[in-house]
């Protein structure tokens, strides 16, 4: 996994111009949840690009894995937090959810936590197409805002662990959590309002 | 001072950043009105500050941008924020033809002609919040809004079917979102209502003043808040002899018409939206060619 930390060839994701071009890909995953965007041509793993474009010193981050490379935190230039009590959690989707995130609050759900998660791969099945190998795979059928009818979406290294937390974090709408799953090329976004149901490979 | 001196779009990125959480949080809680630090911008709050502030944390230099302000391209408003866009983000295009544009900022209208996946529309809102009129408290109108309590909101309307038949809201008609949420469309008329409802395009809201954001996803429920016997009704271009009015210039009968009087008492009527019209005009036009 830590070969995603590596620079790559590509545009700066530190650069106000990348973060914006970042953000639109973000923007249309959670317009329409599932979809699986690339990250674009970025020097940094879609991770990385994603932190870069949203924090800052304003919110908080926590990072329970140790997946944030040590000289990447001041560029970052936001708070550290527990995985209880942070607005940004960033974990490893092949281990098992061990914290609750915090949800919000009826009156203010906004101030509930944003969940990224780093999986093996994200692909959007045509068919009868599965995800690419490595670990476990998950098929699941999405629906709800911005998804017209349903969509699939085939995630690999994803423990089951989360979607079932996460079905128990969202049940009580407006409360709830949203995730962002990334994987070495992109990413996608399941908002709380988002339904998955999940089918066998 | 030459415009180079700006930031691109205006906007530190600290602002733009805390407009972009906002606008992901406001999607992913469709309807809910998320508070922001709203900036202090070059023109005075209400003319727009909201969706400027928007438009810019939302834009890039390949941008396509359209701004409107009730249907028009050519209004103040819209001319004063298009320049300002045009000064503060280099490399951006402006364009008044609807379908050629990416980015869409509105005052009080959403366009005749169906927007695109491609697309995204920003709303000027004056008043984000449809419950003041029957709470003063924000912290009681917003448990209100978290248990989707609009009980008092119907006692409004069905007050109005008691004194005046009808319900008598002629804009910013509250609308739910997704089952829960009912928001304040901006001064959108009636006509404008059904487009919110399973949209292709992403529709975000901003109340500079206010300093709100909330949006309604695409492919996303819109429903008015009505009574099941009362029928949601739309504005009516009929005139005394139950003929539907059209556009003096296009011809149009199927487009929100503005009503001008002229000097001598009499009434026209006009598309309101001004690329709308040209592009009828211009198809019209085409026809005659073809025939002549």
């Amino acid at each position: 996994m830590n070969d995603l930390m590596q620079p790559l060839p590509g545009l700066d994701v530190w650069h106000p111009a990348t973060q914006q071009a970042v953000f639109r890909r973000l923007l249309d995953c959670y317009s329409h949840p599932g979809r699986v965007e690339a990250c674009g041509d970025t020097d940094r793993a879609p991770l990385t690009a994603l932190l870069a474009t949203l924090l800052d010193a304003e919110t908080s981050l926590a990072d329970p894995h140790h997946l944030i490379k040590a000289g990447d935190w001041p560029k970052l230039e936001v708070r550290s937090g527990t995985a209880e009590h942070a607005a940004f959690v960033v974990a490893n989707g092949t281990l098992a959810a061990d914290f609750t995130p915090r949800l919000g609050t009826l009156e203010s759900p906004e101030q509930s936590a944003t969940l990224l998660l780093l999986v093996n791969s994200l692909v959007n099945p045509l068919g009868n197409e599965q995800a690419r190998s490595g670990g476990q795979c998950l098929n699941l059928k999405l629906s709800g805002p911005g998804i017209p009818g349903t969509l699939k979406l085939a995630v690999s290294g994803l423990h089951p662990g989360w979607l079932s937390a996460r079905a128990d974090w969202v049940a009580v709408f407006p409360l709830g959590v949203d995730l962002i799953l990334c994987d070495s090329r992109g990413f996608t976004a399941l908002p709380r309002t988002t339904h998955i149901e999940l089918e066998v490979c | 001072m030459t415009s180079h001196a700006y930031n691109f779009g205006f906007l530190d990125e600290y602002a733009k950043k805390e407009v972009r959480r906002a606008i992901l949080k406001a999607i992913a809680i469709p309807g809910y009105q998320v508070p922001y630090a709203s900036r202090e911008m070059p023109m005075g709050r209400g003319f727009g500050t909201g969706g400027l502030q928007l438009t810019l944390a939302l834009i890039g230099p390949d941008e396509i941008v359209k701004v409107i302000d009730q249907g028009s391209d050519d209004s103040v408003n819209a001319v004063n924020l298009r320049q300002f866009i045009e000064m503060t983000c280099p490399g951006v295009s402006t364009t008044t033809c609807t379908a050629e544009c990416t980015l869409l900022q509105t005052r009080h209208r959403i366009p005749e002609l169906p927007l695109t996946a491609e697309q995204i529309i920003v709303l000027q809102v004056p008043y984000p919040d449809p419950l003041v009129v029957v709470e003063s408290s924000e912290n009681k109108r917003k448990t209100m809004h978290g248990e989707a309590d609009y009980s008092r909101l119907l006692v409004k309307l069905y007050e109005d079917i008691v004194k005046y038949d009808e319900i008598t809201i002629s804009h910013r008609y509250p609308t739910r979102i997704n089952g829960h949420y009912v928001i304040d469309p901006s001064p959108i008329p009636r006509w404008d209502v059904a487009k919110l409802n399973n949209s292709a395009a992403l529709l975000l809201f901003g109340a500079g003043r206010e300093k709100k954001i909330y949006a309604v996803p695409p492919h996303t429920r819109a429903e008015p808040l009505v009574f099941s016997d009362v029928p949601f009704r739309v504005e009516d271009f009929r005139d005394e002899a139950g003929q539907r009015r059209v556009c003096a210039r296009c011809g149009c009968a199927n487009s929100f018409l503005d009503e001008f009087v002229g000097d001598a008492g009499n009434k026209t009527y006009q598309c309101s939206d001004s690329d709308w019209c040209d592009e009828q005009l211009q198809r019209a036009e085409q026809v005659q060619g073809v025939a002549a």
